[in-house]
């Protein structure tokens, strides 16, 4: 036993060794930018960069926050996240379902189709965007946001239930409906439960979509429902970009992704493996 | 049972999410940001983050005197290009008037009106000879500038007065140390200053910066030598880069780096300021806004000087940085928002007392002669009335000239070696590939 613990322990080290690298390698940037949240103008531009600040101050997020336009774009990004979120499940899971149990050859072309629409670059549908929500009556609209938002995360989200559906056994229906479930009430009171997993993934996954995006919120809105990657942004003028501010904004726009995806780890987890393994 | 149980609470979390969409969708319609106000009366005008605080003062005086509501839509450098070619390009626009780069004015001139009737005599005669040229594209004048700026001398007054500097200067020279007017005093005095000055063997204090990461301080580099066709002609679409004039530009551009910190290939308008203001360098070359904001805990705050652009052979020169506003033909308000343009022009001067100060009337840069603070201006003016100060080729292409052979050009000329006739004749090619 002792023999065969030293002989793991140097291909431990090894691992653990470059879990830390890949740890380092993708936490440094984050890591960097917290630390410049904290930093003076001065050493936010610093000549060769120096990591830690000479002099912490949390200037950078006062001025940060109590720049004009902030809080309501805090606001605009939490509503159209949640928004898009929603349209995405609400569309997604029972395109997905269908697509599932209903094998026919239109579903497998909507499916292809799905993702075709993902390898468009979305400046193309832009000017298309613009003008449809103008005739729609919303454009700088969190609701119109919220839509556009959704034409990229629905094929996401069809494809990712697709696959969590694939894994629960159409058994398990079948026992539903012999105990006097419909095929509804099949899906609400069984299929679903045993999905959940998959939902939480495919929720974070349409919330991030959402949350990060840039391009359709810099051609939809404007002031009224502008959300924060655009105010984050601003921090880069013509003539420099304000480090502190912009640090000091995006770290506390991270926080609440950050609080989700620990409070989903659980689920995400489960339901990527539910994912993945076939049953 | 568990069955139910996981059941229950997916419910409940379903029945959640149902009642907070329901209470989104109900205030989704305006977003936090207010409400809407009636198309009427109204203005919108797209302006990039810098320039909202330039235009907020006019703006405000303008709803004041009309009752029109003029709303100011910031947003990023980047993204406002994307924004105005995407509405131009769709034939409808949300904005009544957008404040455009200089640079961009070309690519969008198709797009936007024509503001001949506002360029009178009057206008032109107080406006700076550059920018006048600059406004015009296919024979309309196509934005009005409302701001423009210019690199301007930075220097160390606290190593410049220094009597002991001065007469050490005298001596290996033969000349007064003083803020450099020309290319020779300008290298002379920033290999004076570049030295060891804590004796530890390393230099700590360089007399300038060599920016290898921005073009524009190599263009008014190639206007000092009185070049008037700064890279191309776009007109004729001749390429111009590889003549005597540019040649001699990127010669003196690169001869000194012996006197500027090492990583010039990397460094831009951010990492020479620091430089600067860690007091690290003893003279600079850059915007003139800047003057107005050094950092508080800068190492040479109350220490700094301000002088116009260096000369070359042409005189001196600097490299207009204006903005425009332009109303897009695709605007059902067109003669509101040329109201709007002429108001902006006729008030200028409420820029002055803005975050950075910049205005685009020659009558507002000289009213501020002679008050204290306000030093940078009479430089900017001195910089921008040089005859030798030109604009930047009017072509749409420019931006990527810029980003795919200007640059990385530079990056090349100031590393150890460069030929920079070869690099100039090669830039040559590319740029015709562009714009062929």
């Amino acid at each position: 036993m002792n023999g065969l613990e030293t002989r793991r322990r140097p291909a431990r080290v090894i691992l653990w060794g470059a879990l830390a690298a890949v740890l380092v390698l993708y936490g440094f940037p984050f890591v960097y930018l917290l630390l410049t949240s904290f930093k003076t103008p001065l050493d936010a531009i610093a000549v060769p960069p120096q990591v830690l600040p000479s002099q912490w101050t949390l200037d950078n997020y006062v001025a940060a926050l109590s720049k004009e336009g902030v809080v309501p774009a805090l606001i605009n990004s939490v509503a159209t996240a949640v928004l898009s979120t929603a349209f995405s499940l609400a569309l997604g899971v029972p395109a997905a379902y269908a697509i599932t149990r209903y094998r026919t050859p239109s579903g497998r072309i909507f499916v292809i189709a799905a993702l075709v629409t993902r390898m468009v670059p979305t400046i193309a549908v832009g000017a298309p965007l613009v003008e449809t929500m103008r005739r729609l009556g919303i454009s700088d609209t969190t609701i119109g946001l919220a839509i556009a938002h959704t034409t990229i995360s629905l094929p996401l989200s069809i494809w990712l239930m697709s696959s969590f559906f694939e894994a629960v056994p159409v058994e398990l229906e079948e026992a539903a409906k012999v105990d006097g479930s419909d095929r509804l009430q099949a899906f609400r009171h069984v299929v679903l439960p045993v999905v959940s997993g998959g939902l939480a993934v495919t929720a974070i996954f349409a919330f991030l979509a959402s949350w990060n995006e840039f391009l359709f919120a810099l051609l939809l809105t404007s002031v009224r429902a502008q959300t924060t990657p655009i105010v984050i942004a601003n921090f880069q003028t013509q003539f420099g970009l304000d480090w502190g501010g912009m640090t000091a904004l995006s770290a506390v726009y991270s926080v609440p992704v950050i609080l989700l995806t620990l409070a989903l780890q659980r689920h995400i987890v489960a339901g990527l493996t539910l994912g993945a393994v076939k049953g | 049972m568990k069955l139910r149980s996981t059941s229950g609470r997916l419910r409940t979390a379903m029945a959640g999410i149902a009642v907070a969409t329901s209470v989104i969708l109900a205030v989704a319609g305006c977003g936090a940001g207010g409400s809407s106000e009636g198309a009427a009366g109204k203005l919108t005008v797209l302006v990039e983050g810098g320039g909202k605080a330039e235009l907020q003062p006019i703006a405000d005086l303008y709803q004041k005197e009309t009752g029109t509501t003029v709303e100011l839509v910031e947003l990023p450098y980047d993204g406002l290009y994307d924004r105005i070619q995407t509405e131009l390009g769709s034939g409808k626009t949300s904005f009544d008037v957008a404040a455009l780069d200089a640079i961009w004015l070309s690519a969008f001139s198709a797009g936007v009106s024509p503001l001949d009737e506002l360029f009178t005599d009057d206008v032109k005669r107080d406006l700076f000879p550059g920018l006048v040229t600059e406004a015009q594209v296919g024979g309309s004048y196509v934005g009005m500038p409302v701001w423009t700026n210019s690199e301007i001398l930075y220097y160390r007054t606290d190593l410049f007065g220094d009597p002991k500097e001065k007469a050490a200067f005298q001596a290996k020279y033969g000349y007064a140390l003083v803020p450099p007017t020309t290319w020779k005093q300008y290298k002379d005095v920033a290999e004076f200053f570049t030295r060891d000055t804590n004796g530890d063997g390393q230099t700590d204090l360089y007399g300038t910066d060599v920016k290898g990461a921005v073009e524009t301080e190599w263009l008014a580099t190639v206007s000092q030598t009185g070049e008037k066709t700064m890279v191309l002609d776009p007109k004729s679409g001749d390429v111009t880069i590889d003549d005597a004039d540019h040649l001699a530009a990127l010669n003196f551009y690169t001869s000194l780096l012996p006197s500027a910190p090492p990583g010039a290939a990397q460094l831009d308008w951010a990492g020479a300021q620091n430089l600067f203001y860690q007091g690290k360098l003893a003279m600079m070359r850059f915007w003139g806004h800047a003057y107005t904001q050094t950092p508080a805990n800068a190492a040479v705050k109350g220490k700094i000087g301000v002088a116009p652009m260096i000369a070359g052979p042409g005189g001196i020169a600097g490299v207009p940085g204006a903005w425009y506003l332009s109303v897009p033909k695709a605007t059902g308000k067109q003669a509101e928002a040329k109201k709007f343009i002429a108001f902006a022009y006729a008030h200028n001067n409420l820029s002055i007392k803005t975050s950075l100060g910049l205005v685009a009337r020659i009558s507002a840069f000289e009213s501020q002669a002679g008050v204290a603070g306000h030093e940078n201006y009479p430089a900017i003016l001195t910089t921008l009335k040089s005859p030798a100060t030109i604009a930047r080729p009017a072509t749409p292409k420019w931006q990527e000239i810029v980003t795919s052979v200007l640059t990385p050009m530079l990056q090349k000329a100031v590393a150890k070696g460069a030929d920079n006739a070869a690099l100039l004749k090669q830039a040559k090619g590319q740029i015709q590939a562009i714009v062929k």
